[in-house]
């Protein structure tokens, strides 16, 4: 739960915030909302009602106030506007909000009298309560200010605890390096006035450059600190045994993936009386006076119904009520049904335990067996004894370098994980972090060759001069480049040396997450602008830093050079020249043996169309005969589809389909395939062969056999439009 | 499995990706499809010659190759429920092949049907090799030697017509006869290698696992060189042969079986191919990527109709609805927008897609650092192992070998940009080797030589734990305490070993879907490896926990001593209780304000008055809390405990 918030901005709308300055082509404005925009928009991201935000706008042409020309002693309040009350922020109010953004023609106005106005705001609607209240001025300091009474609102947001942030267009700055040159007096003087008040009541002072500068660097979003388990961690059983070790710990994520803002389906709402077709009808073709309606959505929701194979009914499947549903699970192609009472005798019982199962050295360990995220165990708050016992635990380990594993059950219940614990010291904290580790099931056995030596089919081992093995250049050439493309110690420090790691974790920002976050800020500020650019910063680690590159020129020259690695041509992947062929291992001339008479595959057989069409295409001795294989199984196909009693044979049919496909493709005659699947396409979907088999041309658009275009072979003669076009329908 | 649900989910979210890549047998679904072969014979029916082990199994080479397929089945149910597998025993007296076949004589029994297994399948299976229930005799040899070319062509047909555009068919073939086809003349009509072409050439492969019984060998030159295939181009690892699985030597044939079934068992997957590997701009290597630690977890729960005469697993489809109208929505409107506060914020279907596009799929280096820059708690999910590909680039291997020596020999980890595959997100990952298998210094040994691509959390992932006070650090005499426990309790090798912990939670849920499905009696306790083994622990450092624990006490006494003195030395002794646990069960007690909420003497007065009722809920819980009392319930409880508490208190 998050604090709740109010909080205040303050905008100079005066004609002079309308003048572009040092360089910039936005107007003061302009530039200055940038920050607003962002910070606003985050706050209606976030979608909370305890966020409040109020604007109030600064030598606007009217006035609107609660305290304009009230009692006497209240002059000063003029050409100050309440743009937005104090209020839950939402895309509507900041539509609103964005048409009063705009600067009029005033010059006069009094940011202090706003400062006293907006605590007013927070006072009234804060009360009390607990609540973190923040007042942000953006001024370019152009108008005159009363400041007798700087002393009291200092006093009065302090008590309020109300934090004021000044950002000063072009405001001079020491510490941000920035200093304008011929400014005017008046500016010079409000400059004084507001530093000396952000002084006297601690709050922020800062130049706009400065701040629209940080919008650069992604936000992080601070997530308060989630428990995951709290209780004994063990060695021993303590319930068994009275020399069992228990420590009262609590335990906490360290690492959790962030959420990235997911997309959600949703559709046009339809507005049943004269919505905006009904207009363009109506209108016939007129546009709407050039205003384009918003478009406004509405989610969509899904709705599931149930079918079981049902040999009677039409497609042998038939749909059946959710009430007659029953829960369960499928074991190989049993259907298992467990009822209500019994659900939970698949789970295994579990009581809550954090319990130590041995300890491994932490050399025989590799990180790439982690299987997750990282969690932090501390000792139990306030607890002296636990603290002192989990840090000889901690401190063992270091010295001893090892890790335990451990078995942890966070909730009675849950299943149990293993983790590897390691320690972890810094002068004012230790703690032990935790890995989760893969159980036997969660490791595959897939065997690979060894790297640096080869086996050959003889048995024997070669370790060089072999074109798979490394030659003692390459090797040096290998290590030199490694060693000079070094980041250990790269990024340089504040006195501009390289000391410091490059691309540490500190540094790396999710280019996902803030990618859709900025844009879609964006989008929601200025509705009509295209997509921004992805920020520098997000792709700094994409490619190597470009200075150490040209460092490391001549080791990469030479490295290329000893490697002489030469890249596959793309139209020869897949095909293969005669000798490539798989074969027997005893090397058996099979094409022989199957140009025996006997073997002959003139017809192809049914039973066994793909090997026979494989065979016959391979031993082809012109183009009658694959013209001739085609169509043979072109009419075996249509058969399969025509004996299908529903979907029942719509996988054999599509993996005959399939073969053709890939067959055409390496003999370079797709447009055999092309005009089988053209007539092939039409025949289906009028329901040619046999009933409605609409269902197949979906699976197959799926699986995109549809047209051999000439991007994929050039001997093609369909363009890639038409072939998209070809499975669109 | 895991895999295969997202492999589907992946398939669905691309829908829209038109130019999605694919590879060649795109069509094809990412399933597996085993029959094993099992050869019937008097010598695969001799039991193993008498042994002085007591241990030593009893069971013939065939019985033995059954139970191994018995174990594959079971295995496969749970780790890949939708694979098919089928077994044929061939050679056998009697003949069962399906009616869908003319087979006559051909001396094959088709014990299982390829398909999905069936409890009633596993329970057939089970009471043949636990109970040596043979009943139908299917164990009984042919007087003709078992007709390769009659198994080739049952099995051809069962791929054909089972297991249809399924992506890996596998036969397996045991058996302890090298050459079935002596004495037979060879017709090239009627040639076994015709019958394996045949079935290569649909897209299956055969393996062989050949049996050596005592000191007699397996020599696959004289019958099964010309069945066995070999791809010179993809084939980079599998020579083809397995080393026959020996029946002497006290060596038991079912373990070293069941080992070499279980080296090809699960069919490779590739996570990714062809995938460009820069190595530095300009130097670019192909390299494959594959799933090798896999997090497997029970498969979902589904619905069952259970009017019908079999219970039968219902499949669910989804119609979209609009939630303002309820009226069904057709695919081509449904668009994609993002939640901002309580409305959408809508990008059409490009944008979306440059949104997305952070460049193609790649490895690329961007650095080299030291490994211990790698920090422990830098985890956020599961590695990819790489392993070299020509596919792509001619020299890869021999590129690639040569960076995974330099980086074991200085022990350096590689920085990189990953994306997965296209439109893919980007990730972070070091690039960290894995050492030989043969390696003695590897701790890893169950594990393929290679690289494996770590990814490293981004600072968005990384979460800042609580705040926590002073640190109270061990003493030097109590850490030799608990060194010497830690000495005491190491894992076998000091290292772990996944293979001994199979997932407790995994195996029980199995284990009693099983029971329900074959109608056995239900288990009442789970095996769990991963249980600490008390006994052993107690009985090795019993002893040590308890000086450890002795220690501990005294160092806290004399903490406790110190704190004293020091408060007493700086006259603080006013507050006797100014210890930090203090703060937690500090209450209002002896406060008499408290910053923002009531004061004890406002509360005596509103009790007085009878106003306590005027307080908010809010308000009541808030001074409640401070004084440590119970917020629960309506508002007339808590005035009323309220009321009861400055009774007593004020």
């Amino acid at each position: 739960m998050a604090d709740k918030e109010a909080t205040v901005y303050i905008l100079d709308l005066g004609s002079s915030m309308a003048d572009c300055h040092n360089g910039r082509t936005e107007s003061d404005l302009d530039w200055s909302m940038r920050y607003v925009w962002d910070k606003i928009s985050t706050t209606v991201a976030a979608s909370r009602k305890t966020w409040n935000v109020g604007v109030l706008g600064v030598r606007t042409d009217e006035t609107n106030n609660p305290l304009e020309g009230e009692e006497e002693g209240c002059e000063g309040y003029e050409n100050i506007s309440v743009l937005q009350e104090l209020g839950p922020m939402t895309m509507n109010s900041l539509e609103t909000l964005r048409r009063h953004v705009k600067t009029g023609d005033t010059q006069n106005g009094d940011c202090i009298s706003a400062i006293v106005l907006a605590i007013e705001m927070i006072e009234k609607f804060t009360k009390t309560l607990k609540y973190n209240r923040k007042i942000i001025l953006v001024t370019d300091g152009e108008a005159p200010m009363d400041s007798s009474d700087i002393g009291d609102i200092a006093e009065k947001m302090k008590r309020s605890s109300i934090q004021l942030t000044v950002l000063g267009v072009d405001f001079d700055d020491v510490e941000f390096g920035f200093k304008e040159e011929d400014k005017s007096s008046i500016k010079k003087e409000n400059e004084e006035i507001l530093r000396d008040l952000v002084e006297k009541c601690d709050g922020l002072y800062g130049t706009m450059a400065e701040a629209i500068a940080e919008l650069e660097t992604p936000r992080v979003k601070m997530i308060k600190p989630y428990k995951t388990y709290d209780g004994l961690l063990t060695l021993g059983d303590p319930n068994m045994h009275e020399d069992a070790m228990s420590i009262n710990v609590e335990r906490y994520f360290k690492t959790h993936k962030a959420t990235v803002p997911p997309a959600s389906r949703v559709v046009m709402k339809t507005e049943s009386n004269g919505g905006p077709s009904g207009v363009t009808e109506t209108a016939d073709g007129d546009e709407m006076q050039g205003v384009e309606p918003t478009p406004s959505f509405s989610a969509v929701k899904d709705a599931r119904t149930y079918k079981v194979n049902d040999p009677d009914a039409p497609g042998g499947k038939r749909d059946v009520d959710f009430a007659e549903l029953a829960k369960g699970y499928e074991y190989g192609r049993t259907a298992v049904h467990i009822s209500e009472s019994d659900y939970n005798i698949t789970k295994i019982e579990t009581t809550k335990s954090f319990s130590i199962v041995g300890f491994i050295y932490q050399e025989k360990y590799e990180p790439f067996l982690n299987m997750g995220e990282t969690g932090m165990t501390i000792a139990q708050k306030f607890n002296d004894a636990a603290a002192l016992k989990l840090s000889s635990l901690i401190h063992s380990l270091h010295e001893l370098e090892s890790y335990a594993v451990a078995r942890i059950v966070t909730k009675d219940g849950k299943e149990p994980t293993l983790v590897l614990l390691a320690p972890h010291i810094e002068p004012d904290f230790e703690c032990l972090y935790d890995v989760p580790l893969p159980f036997a099931e969660d490791v595959r056995n897939y065997p690979f060759p060894p790297l640096g030596k080869v086996i050959t089919v003889q048995g024997t081992t070669i370790t060089e001069n072999h074109r798979n093995i490394p030659s003692q250049e390459l090797q040096n050439a290998m290590d030199d480049y490694v060693d000079a493309m070094d980041i250990s110690s790269w990024e340089r420090n504040d006195e501009g040396n390289r000391t410091m790691e490059y691309g540490p974790v500190e540094d790396l920002f999710s280019p996902q997450l803030h990618r859709i976050n900025q844009v879609i800020r964006h989008r929601a500020t200025y509705p009509t602008q295209p997509v921004p650019p992805t920020p520098a910063i997000l792709l700094k680690y994409a490619n190597p830093p470009e200075d150490l590159v040209a460092k490391v020129k001549s080791d990469l020259e030479d490295l290329i050079d000893k490697a002489s690695v030469k890249r596959v041509p793309p139209k020869a992947k897949g095909r293969r020249d005669k000798g490539d062929k798989p074969k027997p291992i005893s090397g058996l001339d099979i094409d022989a043996l199957l140009k025996q008479p006997g073997n002959k595959r003139d017809k192809i057989n049914p039973d066994k169309a793909i090997s026979d069409f494989k065979q016959k295409v391979e031993l082809a001795d012109d183009q009658a005969d694959i013209e001739n294989a085609i169509k043979q199984m072109g009419a075996i196909v249509r058969d399969i589809v025509t004996k299908s009693f529903g979907d029942q044979d719509y996988e054999r049919a599509i993996e005959h389909i399939g073969v053709m496909r890939d067959i055409a493709d390496q003999y370079e005659y797709p447009d055999l395939f092309n005009s089988f699947i053209r007539d092939f396409k039409t025949r289906l979907l009028s329901g040619e062969f046999n009933g409605n088999h609409r269902e197949l041309w979906w699976k197959m658009k799926h699986a995109r056999l549809g047209l051999i275009d000439n991007k994929e072979s050039e001997h093609s003669k369909v363009e890639a439009e038409e072939a998209a076009e070809f499975l669109k329908k | 499995m895991a895999d295969r649900w997202n492999y589907e989910r992946r398939d669905e979210g691309d829908e829209e990706d038109e130019e999605d890549e694919f590879t060649e047998s795109h069509y094809k679904a990412q399933k597996d499809a085993l029959i094993f072969a099992i050869q019937v014979s008097e010598s695969m029916l001799q039991p193993p010659p008498k042994s002085e082990d007591k241990k030593a199994s009893t069971d013939s080479a065939a019985l033995t190759a059954l139970k191994c397929a018995y174990r594959v089945m079971q295995q496969r149910i749970i780790s890949n429920p939708k694979d098919m597998i089928g077994i044929v025993l061939f050679g056998t007296q009697k003949t069962k092949v399906p009616d869908d076949i003319r087979l006559q004589e051909s001396q094959c029994y088709l014990l299982t049907d390829l398909e999905v297994p069936a409890a009633d399948d596993v329970k057939a299976l089970r009471d043949l090799v636990e109970e040596s229930e043979d009943t139908d005799e299917v164990l009984a040899p042919s007087e003709q030697p078992a007709d390769m070319v009659m198994l080739l062509r049952l099995v051809l047909h069962l791929f054909q017509t089972r297991a249809p555009n399924i992506g890996s068919r596998r036969l397996f073939i045991i058996t302890d006869n090298d050459d079935p086809c002596a004495g037979v003349k060879r017709n090239p009509s009627w040639d076994p290698a015709v019958g394996a072409k045949d079935i290569h050439d649909h897209g299956c492969t055969i393996e062989l696992f050949p049996i050596a019984h005592g000191e007699s060998s397996f020599d696959t030159s004289k019958f099964y060189d010309d069945i066995i295939y070999r791809d010179p181009i993809l084939d980079e690892v599998n020579t083809g042969k397995v080393a026959p699985a020996k029946s002497s030597d006290g060596l038991d044939l079912l373990h070293s079986l069941v080992s070499n079934i279980n080296s090809r068992q699960t069919p490779k997957r590739a996570y990714f191919s062809d995938m460009p590997f820069e190595i530095g701009p300009g130097l670019v290597i192909s390299a494959k990527g594959y799933n090798i630690i896999q997090k497997q977890a029970p498969a979902r729960s589904c619905y069952i109709w259970l009017e019908g005469e079999k219970p039968q697993v219902a499949v669910g489809e989804t119609a979209r609805l609009a939630e303002d109208s309820a009226r069904t929505v057709e695919n081509y409107e449904v668009k994609k927008a993002y939640k901002f506060g309580s409305e959408y914020v809508y990008f059409t279907e490009e944008e979306q897609k440059s949104i997305k596009q952070f460049g193609g799929a790649c490895i690329r280096i961007i650095g080299f650092k030291d490994r211990s820059l790698l920090k422990f708690w830098a985890s956020i999910k599961k590695s990819t192992y790489i392993f070299p590909s020509e596919e792509g680039y001619v020299g890869s291997t021999r590129v690639f070998t040569a960076l995974w020596q330099k980086l074991i020999k200085s022990k350096k980890v590689g920085l990189a940009w990953h994306i997965a595959r296209k439109n893919g997100n980007p990730q972070l990952v070091a690039i960290i080797p894995s050492r030989a298998t043969s390696d003695e210094k590897s701790g890893t040994q169950y594990l393929p030589a290679g690289l494996w691509l770590y990814p490293i959390p981004f600072i968005d992932d990384v979460r800042d734990g609580p705040e926590t006070g002073k640190v109270i650090r061990t003493t030097n005499a109590l850490t030799d305490r608990m060194n010497k426990v830690v000495q005491q309790l190491q894992l076998p090798g000091g290292s772990y070993n996944p293979s001994k912990y199979p997932n407790p939670a995994l195996q029980w849920h199995y284990k009693i879907l099983q029971a329900l499905a074959l109608e056995d009696v239900v288990p009442s306790q789970p095996e769990d490896a991963t249980v600490p083994k008390y006994r052993a622990i107690h009985k090795r450092c019993g002893g040590y926990i308890q000086e450890w624990s002795q220690v501990a006490d005294d160092v806290l006494e004399q903490m406790r001593e110190q704190k004293k003195i020091k408060r007493e030395l700086e006259g603080d002794d006013e507050e006797h209780e100014s210890r930090p646990a203090k703060k937690s069960r500090a209450t209002a007690k002896d406060r008499s304000v408290d910053e923002d909420g009531l004061s004890n003497v406002e509360l005596r007065k509103r009790y007085d008055s009878g106003t306590l009722t005027k307080l908010t809920v809010a308000e009541l819980r808030g001074a409640m809390g401070d004084r440590g009392l119970d917020t629960k319930g309506l508002k007339k409880d808590l005035v009323e405990r309220l009321e009861q508490w400055i009774e007593d208190n004020v």
